[in-house]
């Protein structure tokens, strides 16, 4: 390696750790699966709030390409967050909250989305390079939703309110995600020809002690 | 006499494929210890189907299934209550299936005993069910309707006589004709279930729709 490649190969290296700086309750931020048009994650320590900016053919099928922002955890926690998006894009954009075994492309996860046009979403692979479950609740457009995530063991359960509505559960599904996991907010376009921006305010993660009996 | 004992038998084997109502056969999937059971009342159109069974979930199912082929895009209602008790959840549903294989592919709308609407399915042969699971209504007849278009299932469920209400849609993909009925499951081995669905249809649908992403 010459100088000039080694001193190149630092500072790419420094510029990398330096997305690391103050993203709030998170530790990262980058992009799954290398979509064309970059992301960035910016944290507004003053108002708590994170303004995402995302690309990405989809978070779906076998492989996701997407803006994330996460942290890693272990156990059983709750996170809740209250979304946004700015701007007009594609009807199935997607914003959300994700668990995640791996920053692979193809890595098991589990999600809630509200897509562009105001569907509720729950997502999840049960297991590396496998197809895309999915859920969708029925919706009345576009809007600021605030989303709860609860894992409890192999239990995802999500609850939602739309417009400071009263938070309603909605749904519970399953997915063995192996600790410690990957806990954070992602948001994709749907087209990589194209970047949605997404307000997330009210951004809670809080641990719980207790694992629970398994659901059959 | 011997041969008049066979074709007796025979006859009663024949007699338990012939049609049950808007279905044609019934089975036990999976072959659980405790038999079950299916009747139909032409006077009243309702059935009432006995089932047992560890449960429709994991990797292979046991359970009660009445069904039909069934080919394109159909909407299938049915009202279901359970006439026994038993485990919380023990299911009552209406069930695509592949195959009457135990690990089939298959896709459902359930009701569990505890009231709890679910929508399952395994995608392949062989693998885990997924499931999606929502708010608990409490015990009760609960009017199930599930509608195949293309890949895309849409479920609805109502308590009591409450309107019908969307409770979202999944993909299902699945090749050539498929099994549509009515499945019990006790979620237990040692104990049947009984549940009676009424108000039962089979309504073919024609357009196909526009594939969800």
């Amino acid at each position: 390696m010459t100088m000039r490649n080694f001193l190149l190969t630092y500072l790419l290296a420094a510029a990398a750790f330096a997305q690391t700086e103050n993203l709030g309750l998170f530790t990262n931020s980058g992009d799954v699966g290398n979509p064309a048009r970059k992301g960035s994650t910016a944290f507004d320590a003053a108002t708590g709030q994170y303004r995402i900016t995302g690309s990405g053919a989809n978070i779906w099928a076998k492989e996701d390409q997407f803006q994330y922002v996460w942290k890693e955890m272990s156990g059983n926690f709750i996170v809740t967050a209250t979304l946004e998006f700015l701007g007009q894009g594609a009807d199935h954009r997607k914003a959300g909250i994700m668990l995640r075994q791996s920053l692979d492309p193809d890595s098991a996860y589990g999600d809630i989305v509200i897509h562009g046009n105001g569907m509720p979403g729950i997502q999840w692979r049960s297991n590396r390079g496998e197809i895309t479950n999915a859920f969708d609740l029925p919706f009345d457009g576009p809007g600021k939703y605030k989303l709860k995530l609860v894992r409890n063991g192999v239990g995802l359960s999500i609850a939602l309110a739309k417009n400071g509505a009263p938070l309603k559960d909605a749904a519970r599904t399953e997915v063995t995600l192996r600790n410690p996991i990957l806990v954070g907010l992602v948001v994709c376009s749907h087209d990589g020809g194209a970047s949605d921006t997404v307000v997330f305010s009210d951004v809670a993660v809080e641990a719980l002690p207790a694992p629970a009996g398994k659901k059959q | 006499m011997r041969l008049l004992l066979l074709l007796c038998l025979s006859l009663r084997v024949f007699a338990q494929t012939s049609s049950i109502g808007a279905f044609t056969s019934f089975t036990d999937v999976g072959d659980p210890p405790v038999k079950g059971s299916a009747e139909f009342d032409p006077a009243t159109g309702q059935y009432r189907i006995t089932g047992s069974g560890t449960d429709i979930w994991g990797k292979a199912d046991q359970f009660r299934f009445v069904w039909r082929e069934i080919s394109g895009n159909f909407a299938v209602t049915a009202t279901a209550r359970f006439l026994t008790e038993g485990n919380d959840h023990r299911k009552a549903a209406i069930m695509l299936r592949q195959s009457t294989d135990t690990d089939s592919p298959y896709c459902d709308l359930v009701i569990h005993g505890n009231g709890m609407p679910g929508v399952q399915f395994r995608n392949n042969k062989g693998e885990n069910t997924n499931t999606v699971d929502f708010p608990i209504e409490a015990p009760g007849a609960f009017k199930l309707k599930l509608v195949r278009q293309g890949a895309t299932i849409t479920v609805f469920a109502a308590k009591g006589d409450a309107p019908l209400r969307e409770l979202g849609h999944t993909s299902f993909q699945s090749s050539g004709p498929l099994l549509v009925g009515l499945a019990v499951a006790s979620h237990t081995q040692s104990a049947s279930n009984t549940v009676l669905f009424s108000d039962v249809s089979i309504e073919q649908l024609a357009a196909p729709a526009a594939k969800k992403q």
